[in-house]
């Protein structure tokens, strides 16, 4: 067995999540005549996330990142694919032998009144990885934990007050604490800011970037804000319908995006200045899933994948897009 | 906002310390106190457990004990506070042990209740599924049985007794403690707290341990406190019926039920239990409403 | 909806049965049988000769088919007690005190509870809502049996206005009739109470007032209407209520109803009587089960038209 102290830094990818896909069997009817719809959440994610990048995944609420997010954590079991951490497979380990590899990627939840426990004083919900992992003793798990609260930007007199004494932007560097104190490789951040106001989350984001850059985490930051993600991320990957259309370096999406999904999330980007307004196009998601790119075999940088329909495919350094080409059926 | 948050460092926002640690009980226990009918019913309470507990200091002798026979069906006096029974026991005697048996029943029947409740309603609440559907379908066949009915059965089949009457009791109180269990934690076991724990490597028995029981206090201590008047209830009704405690350990159902033979000619020995029952029911539920009303807003507001 | 109802028909018969069996179960487990006496001992001859004539040296599940197959023919056997007449015979006289005290209790006591429900929820904090609370928690509270013995020693003993036991005379339902009613009261009080608070602090009711809609338009069109769904909802618990107080109630008024009849036959171990009333017991919730889930179920959709939610 090979533990994740061993991964030399640098080499592998902190993590890697290969034709992930989640099916949901939805049920209808009576005992009798019993229906069994199936949906897919997600289908043949692909992505990579290197050591100390920061990635965005975007998407409107119900486009499958969340579930993204669940899955790569071992929250939700995939329906197929594989999770790689440090270039280890963890998709079929049991919860004894994926435990040393829960501390290598850690979460952020969006709401952050229901991610810390009512009951538990602040030093309590920081200290908890560590008194899950068996690490140090109480004192020390306490010691530790007022370093990291004070790390995070919140006095050391905060350990002994409750969740509900605090402010969304406070509670959310309680659990920035809480994810990192473990020293995680990646973190995963579920829409972290997206409940908080404009000032706090500028904060709350000026923060994560402090902490990736001394601790050189790497970032998986699921977001439907692009203004965010973009100040954020070196790279974007969009997700519609559970499917990733479009994934590029941060600037490449925001000035040469090809999909059409991604120029309609673009477009609702708010604009402050009415002479830079853009016209907008508002189409519903029907049109949009119709209207698949179509490149011609010139425009294709790399090798065609296999397959028909829809595919990822290289149209630039380091840019894909779901596309078919010219001549095929969409 | 524009793309380029440029606010100062993070550190720069070290809040001010904080006054004093509040945890959710403590404004429970304020909600509590501004009840004015819970405090007079948990006072009430509180003299009647004393009373119980110091029974033997402030009796004139045993509860079974003969020591009156010349008195025997005496009315109030100076003597003899709440009269004589028809058999020469200071009724008075009578009443305070009666409240020692209430009282016992009710906790011992409220603690297996919860004892059997927690378990239930947490494997129900958390794993749902297959043990969820067995868990509800048991419920609902003691849902059917009113358990007034059942424990009468089940007392004059069994000939009734102390401990049978606390097990009864039990078998349908841990029911409501059960469901208030399973409500609470299938709504907490959702809550991204424990996605966090889970994200951790926590094993479901740490989580229901750690997590969901702690924020389950609530509706265990109002399943607890509930149920305590639900079993004096049960208990007085078959000792009442006499398929209860037996005689001669004092009993307020089986003193009422005695006193109806004497109503009108020794009325004191039909008021006085009826009055002590009444009180002591009415108390415990009032105290129990108000613990109810006070511990359930910290759990759906913020 | 036929779906449905059949689907609860059928959760319903299996839950029947299972308590049939357990009840049966349950009565034939214990040790001791009509004829083992206590203070006069029959011989051991007589004794099976008995227990052959009942039946009761059979195998259990023998003796349970054959009980439930002459229930199905409404043959419920003869009571130990009374062996002059069938069980059945027997239940067909106790039926007439028991339904017509329940009855009036009911009838009196859920259109006096909706009324201090209601007359507590327009006017809170008055003395017509401590009233009402008060009310409500001493019913739902104090056991009924208790509530019995406080009206017999207020009106017979001290006061000697009324009867305090029998079943005849008109004047001597009032104080059974008064006991039954305190559940049915306590009960809608407390939830008409609560029911109407809930609408009245519902954000269409602002508006109608906004609207300028006069107070008493605003109870009686609109709030009463939306506060009376669940108030069919309480009328199980309610019902279950005074069926159970019925055996207090009848047993400290010394009424020969059902309910005297059942704790006779607890105390007697006359099986037949007990089996007999306890299955009908059962069917009763059963199906007062049933009526309340089809209920609720037809009037589901109204009630997320009304804007509320479960």
């Amino acid at each position: 067995m090979s533990g994740p102290d061993r991964i030399p830094p640098g080499a592998v990818p902190a993590l890697e999540l290969r034709g992930l896909g989640k099916r949901f069997h939805l049920r209808s009817g009576g005992i009798l005549r019993r229906r069994v719809t199936e949906l897919r959440a997600v289908a043949d994610v692909d992505l990579v996330l290197p050591r100390g990048g920061i990635l965005g995944l975007v998407g409107e609420s119900g486009s499958g990142k969340s579930t993204t997010g669940l899955m790569a954590l071992r929250l939700l079991e995939p329906s197929e694919g594989q999770i790689l951490i440090e270039g280890t497979d963890v998709t079929a380990l049991g919860h004894a032998a994926l435990k040393p590899w829960r501390r290598r990627v850690q979460v952020v939840f969006q709401d952050s009144y229901s991610a810390l426990d009512p009951m538990f004083t602040l030093a309590q919900v920081v200290a908890e990885p560590l008194r899950i992992h068996g690490i140090g003793d109480g004192a020390s798990r306490h010691r530790a934990a007022l370093d990291w609260l004070e790390r995070v930007g919140l006095h050391r007199s905060y350990g002994s007050r409750y969740a509900h004494e605090l402010s969304g932007g406070q509670r959310q560097r309680v659990a920035i604490a809480r994810a990192l104190i473990l020293e995680p490789a990646v973190l995963i951040a579920d829409e972290p800011t997206s409940a908080l106001d404009v000032s706090v989350k500028a904060q709350i984001i000026n923060l994560l970037q402090d902490l990736q850059a001394e601790m050189d985490l790497s970032i998986l930051f699921i977001s439907h804000d692009l203004s965010v993600v973009r100040s954020l991320c070196d790279r974007v990957a969009v997700m519609f319908s559970g499917r990733i259309v479009e994934e590029a370096p941060t600037e490449a999406i925001f000035t040469s995006a090809r999909h059409p999904y991604t120029r309609a999330l673009l477009d609702a980007i708010p604009v402050l200045d009415p002479r830079q307004r853009r016209r907008r196009t508002f189409r519903d998601r029907a049109e949009i899933a119709r209207d698949v790119p179509v490149l011609r075999r010139g425009e294709v940088t790399g090798p065609v994948p296999e397959g028909a329909g829809p595919r990822l495919m290289p149209i630039g350094p380091d840019h894909r897009v779901a596309a078919v080409l010219e001549g095929e059926a969409a | 906002m524009t793309a380029e948050p440029n606010v100062a460092p993070a550190a720069a926002v070290l809040a001010k310390p904080a006054k004093r640690q509040r945890g959710p009980l403590w404004f429970a226990w304020r909600r509590f106190l501004a009840n004015r009918a819970a405090v007079v019913g948990g006072s009430v309470l509180g003299i009647i457990t004393l009373m119980a507990i110091f029974a033997p200091w402030i009796t004139p002798a045993g509860p079974t004990a003969q020591a009156f026979l010349t008195d025997a069906l005496a009315f109030p006096s100076a003597q003899h506070w709440m009269g004589v029974d028809d058999l020469g026991r200071d009724f008075f005697t009578r009443i305070v042990y009666g409240a020692r048996v209430s009282l016992t029943i009710g906790f011992s029947a409220a603690l297996f209740s919860v004892v059997i409740g927690i378990p239930l309603g947490a494997a129900a609440g958390f794993f749902g599924g297959r043990t969820d559907w067995v868990i509800m379908r048991v419920i609902e066949i003691f849902s059917v049985v009113p358990p007034l009915l059942a424990a009468m059965l089940l007392g004059a089949l069994t000939g009734g007794g102390f401990w049978m009457i606390v097990a009864i009791a039990a078998l349908f109180g841990w029911v409501q403690v059960c469901l208030l269990v399973r409500a609470q934690i299938k709504a907490f076991k959702e809550k991204e707290f424990v996605r966090a724990a889970q994200a951790l490597g926590a094993s479901p028995a740490y989580v229901i341990r750690v997590h969901l029981i702690p924020n389950s206090v609530s509706p265990i201590i109002i399943g607890f406190v509930l149920a305590i008047p639900l079993a004096m209830m049960l208990e007085a009704s078959l000792s009442f019926l006499g398929v209860g405690v037996p005689p001669p350990t004092p009993s307020w159902g089986q003193m009422i039920n005695n006193g109806m033979n004497f109503m009108y000619f020794y009325w004191h020995l039909a008021v006085f239990p009826t009055v002590a029952l009444a009180v002591t029911v009415l108390a415990t539920s009032l105290f129990g409403d108000g613990l109810r009303d006070a511990l359930d807003p910290t759990m759906k507001a913020r | 909806m036929t779906g449905y109802i059949l689907r609860r028909l059928l959760s319903v018969m299996v839950t029947f049965f299972v308590v049939s069996v357990i009840i049966f179960l349950m009565m034939h487990s214990i040790p001791g049988g009509p004829f083992d006496g206590g203070d006069m001992p029959v011989p051991e001859a007589v004794r099976q000769k008995l227990n052959a004539q009942y039946g009761l040296d059979q195998p259990l599940y023998v003796q349970y088919g054959r009980y439930m197959w002459g229930v199905l023919q409404f043959d419920f056997g003869v009571p130990f007690q009374s062996p002059g007449e069938t069980v059945l015979e027997l239940l067909g006289r106790a039926w007439v005190p028991s339904l017509v005290l329940g009855g009036l209790g009911v009838l009196i006591g859920v259109p006096l509870g909706i009324l201090l429900g209601m007359a507590a929820a327009l006017k809170r904090n008055s003395w017509i809502d401590y009233l009402a609370s008060t009310v409500a928690t001493l019913g739902l509270t104090i056991p009924v049996f208790v509530t019995s013995m406080l009206l017999i020693l207020v009106f017979s003993v001290w006061l000697g206005w009324l009867p305090s036991s029998g079943w005849g005379e008109p004047e001597r339902w009032i104080l059974p009739i008064a006991a039954y009613a305190t559940i049915p009261m306590a009960t809608y009080a407390r939830y008409m109470r609560s029911a109407m608070l809930d609408t009245l602090n519902k954000p269409f009711v602002t508006v109608l007032r906004a609207k300028g809609l006069s107070e008493r338009q605003i109870v009686f069109q609109h709030v009463m209407r939306n506060s009376s769904i669940p108030l069919v909802t309480v009328f199980l618990p309610m019902f279950i209520g005074t069926a159970t107080g019925s055996i207090f109630v009848e047993a400290m008024f010394r009424v020969p109803g059902l309910g005297s009849y059942f704790v006779s036959s607890i105390r007697t171990r006359d099986y037949p009587l007990e089996m007999a009333l306890m299955l009908m017991l059962t069917v009763m919730f059963c199906l007062a089960y049933l009526i309340s889930d089809i209920l609720y179920a037809w009037l589901n959709p109204r009630i997320r038209h009304g804007g509320k939610q479960e």
